[in-house]
């Protein structure tokens, strides 16, 4: 049934336009080179250290230079002393350190007559990784001075270690982080990320592969090479721009999971199914929107909008649970949701198939989109009715 | 004699401002971006991130303990705002099940020694096993359970210490030899849209300019007629009048976007404006100015309508990262670091946080208005360097083509062969 003499012109047709237009390969290859060198250049550290935290001390005793003292060599924090409070604020408010922490005066002799004084910190919540951990820095700090404290009272009344060790920490909490032992945010997001990047490099490159046929009026030449059938039009193009895509897919499933590490509880083979199907929903979403706009100009302008939405709505940040419901049903719309999806069951859970067949029902549902107007397309090829730029 | 200049120069300036707004309100294109990704994306992110506070994460827990501390610990767990237990599993399996189904993102498990460890003084402890798929389950877990740890650390510790023998007043001494008060002051709640709506905002203004700009840049250079087109009597002369000319049509227009983008949608959506309105709308204005420029700067590279977003879309995730708002800056690879100065929005971002969000005064976006005005001085010179070129580049197109022809002869390539190739005839 199928035309695979017409399939063949048609793709040969379109490797002479990618050859004799670098925009195409500068487009895709380009862009997402450029990003995935981005990305894990960026967030090579994993987790950020040397936090600024500013230190007023208005106590100015051994204790309060050996709380700052210690806080300066845990990995998280890096101590930037102030002698006004004012100063500190300033420095929170624009940015240049994440929290000011005030020493309050007569803090060494409370402490040794346990009268309780009080340190007071402040956080900048508004630069939100930097803040958080200078957070979790200082409480860790405290929480470690009273230990010290507590441990010299038992050790007066003759308790042994172990015995001190059951007094000031009576519970303890293993933590166990599934997926990412040591909270690695390059893990986190680039896994995330550069997919989240491909799918946009294919909805865009797609549509002006499509879209270019009617704006320079070579769709009759197209329906010509292709036999005048807009399914064999289709399928040489697409043929040649998922091999171009998917190739691009597995490398990256290589680069991330292979060459960087990055966890992987189940097994790498299973992510390419992933990305494969991510390229084929997002190439329909891309013919879909074209059909349904067949104005090139028009249609990218939409391609652009909706792709930048996929960052927000595939939820790995901030989770869909937490949007609003309507907002949870347009995610459904979005083929890198689903890439997320899998990448939990698959990366983090390890389940194999049983965990991710779901959602590749779903990408493969996306495959029906384009057929609501493939008659639309076909009318606007061989008419050329349409605007044209 | 000067007289007559200025007006000349008026009137130029004034022939190049409206026929440059007269072209973006005759592209479609344009004014989709302009105007729905500009005016309403604002609304939609708002929309997205409308409830920035993940609460009440659902939690397993597997408790083998089964003692009274196991229990009282499960229920101020579920007390706490960041954690609701979802459901109490007979063991480890089943609550592992749940965690693939995404039923819950966390497990607290007792082992059965837990009770007898804090019986026999001991120290008990107690495993979280975190779904790292999205850090904010992350977060709420550990916030919630260690919170509880260190009540009930607290408690225990009272009961111990008085068995060893200490008065009560000694006792709440020992405990907490040294207490603390935390504060967030601009951001309380630790609302997770307060800081990346702030972002977004500011990096639409920036983004949406750049892809108009580079849409009329491309089709304008697509029909053969240059963005740069100078007044034919002035000779060459008259660079800045184009460029400040067509920079005023779409300074005006940003001017009531950013406005809107940056004082209207927050207020909608209680995304805190703490700063002084004068102050946020000088920051605005130097922010705009800027992205003029910088559009006009880059968008030279344009030569086809398209190629923008085949080209420049990614850069705007890019840019979101380069602000320095979930990264911190002081982990940024110096490479990197450098590379962010190119861009407006890094400072405009940050000013726009520290001056609005967080409400400083003007000295706490001092650096970055004065990075501001450095960009825009640069850019400013850029974009008049680029009218330069390009006009240059159309009085002497005879030249270049016939060099070209001499470069291609010598090097031994058919010109007229490739054109046969591009053009596909």
């Amino acid at each position: 049934m199928y035309d695979w003499k017409g399939i063949r012109a048609v793709a040969r047709r379109e490797l002479r336009i990618i050859r004799n237009r670098p925009l195409y390969l500068v487009g895709s290859i380009g862009v997402i080179a450029f990003c995935a060198i981005f990305f894990l250049t960026f967030l090579n550290d994993g987790l950020p250290h040397d936090i600024p935290i500013g230190i007023v001390d208005e106590d100015g005793s051994t204790t309060s230079r050996n709380f700052s003292q210690q806080l300066d060599a845990t990995q998280l924090g890096k101590v930037v002393r102030y002698d006004s409070f004012s100063a500190a604020r300033e420095d929170m408010t624009s940015g240049k350190i994440s929290a000011v922490c005030v020493i309050p005066t007569g803090m060494n002799e409370d402490i040794q007559s346990f009268r309780q004084p009080k340190i007071t910190f402040y956080v900048n919540g508004l630069y939100f990784v930097s803040g958080a951990l200078a957070w979790k820095d200082l409480l860790t700090m405290v929480y470690m001075s009273n230990g010290a404290v507590q441990r010299e009272v038992f050790r007066a009344k003759g308790y042994n270690d172990r015995q001190i060790m059951g007094m000031i920490r009576p519970i303890d909490i293993d933590t166990h982080q599934i997926g990412n032992v040591t909270t690695n945010y390059n893990y986190y997001l680039t896994g995330i990320l550069l997919p989240a990047i491909l799918e946009m490099i294919v909805i865009i490159v797609l549509i002006y592969s499509l879209g270019t046929e009617l704006k320079y009026g070579t769709s009759r030449h197209l329906m010509n090479t292709a036999g005048n059938s807009i399914a064999t039009a289709l399928t040489g193009k697409l043929l040649v721009w998922t091999i171009v895509f998917s190739a691009i897919g597995f490398i990256l499933v290589l680069i991330l999971y292979h060459q960087m590490h990055f966890p992987m509880a189940g097994s790498i083979f299973n992510m390419f199914i992933a990305m494969f199907l991510m390229v084929l929903a997002s190439e329909a979403i891309a013919i879909f929107i074209l059909e349904m706009l067949p104005v090139p100009r028009l249609a990218l302008s939409v391609g652009a909008l909706y792709s930048v939405l996929g960052f927000s709505l595939s939820g790995f940040t901030l989770p869909l649970e937490a949007m609003p419901p309507y907002i949870q049903g347009l995610a459904a719309a979005f083929p890198i949701r689903y890439y997320y999806l899998f990448h939990v069951q698959e990366a983090i859970f390890g389940t194999g198939f049983a965990g991710w067949w779901k959602y590749v029902i779903f990408l493969l549902l996306f495959l029906f989109v384009p057929l609501l107007g493939i008659r639309r397309l076909k009318d606007a090829y061989i008419n050329q009715n349409y605007p044209k730029d | 004699m000067a007289e007559r200049y200025a007006k000349i120069w008026i009137r130029d300036w004034w022939n190049i401002f409206c026929h440059e707004l007269k072209q973006i309100f005759s592209d479609g294109g344009v004014l989709l971006i302009f105007f729905i990704a500009g005016l309403a994306y604002p609304l939609l992110y708002n929309v997205v991130y409308l409830n920035g506070i993940v609460s009440d994460t659902p939690v397993a827990v597997v408790d083998d303990a089964d003692c009274a501390e196991s229990r009282r610990f499960i229920r101020e767990v579920d007390a706490t705002r960041e954690i609701s237990i979802a459901a109490k599993c007979i063991n480890m399996a089943e609550a592992r099940k749940m965690m693939e189904d995404r039923k819950v993102n966390a497990i607290i498990y007792f082992p059965r020694d837990f009770g007898r460890k804090l019986a026999g003084m001991e120290t008990a402890t107690l495993s979280l096993y975190c779904d790292m798929s999205s850090f904010m389950y992350y977060k709420n877990a550990m916030i919630g359970t260690n919170f509880v740890m260190l009540h009930e650390i607290g408690q225990i510790q009272m009961e111990r210490y008085s068995l060893a023998g200490m008065t009560d007043q000694e006792v709440s001494q020992t405990v907490t030899p040294l207490g603390y008060e935390d504060n967030n002051p601009y951001n309380r709640a630790s609302d997770y849209s307060f800081f990346l709506i702030s972002a977004i905002l500011m990096i639409i203004i920036q983004q949406t300019l750049f892809y108009g700009m580079s849409l009329l840049v491309g089709t304008q250079r697509e029909k053969n007629r240059s963005f740069a087109s100078l007044p034919d009597k002035l000779s060459g002369n008259g660079v800045v009048r184009v460029v400040l000319g067509r920079g005023g049509a779409y300074w005006l227009l940003y001017l009531g976007i950013g406005m809107y983008i940056a004082f209207i949608v927050p207020a909608i959506f209680g995304i805190p404006q703490r700063g002084s309105f004068g102050e946020v709308l000088a920051l605005l204005l130097f922010f705009v100015t800027d992205c003029v420029f910088f559009a006009m700067s880059w968008s030279t590279l344009i030569t086809r309508r398209e190629s923008v977003f085949l080209l420049f879309l990614a850069i705007s995730p890019i840019c979101l990262f380069l602000t320095g708002c979930s990264w911190p800056t002081v982990a940024f690879p110096k490479f990197w670091k450098v590379f962010s100065y190119i861009f407006p929005s890094t400072f405009g971002v940050q000013g726009f946080i520290n001056l609005s969000t967080a409400g400083g005064d003007i000295n706490a976006a001092g650096l970055q208005m004065k990075a501001l005005i450095a960009q825009t001085i640069i850019y400013f010179f850029t974009a008049c360097l680029c009218v330069y070129i390009e006009n240059w580049v159309i009085h002497h197109k005879e030249q270049i083509e016939e060099k070209r022809d001499q470069l291609a002869k010598k090097a031994g390539i058919d010109r007229e062969e490739d054109a046969r190739i591009i053009t596909g005839r």
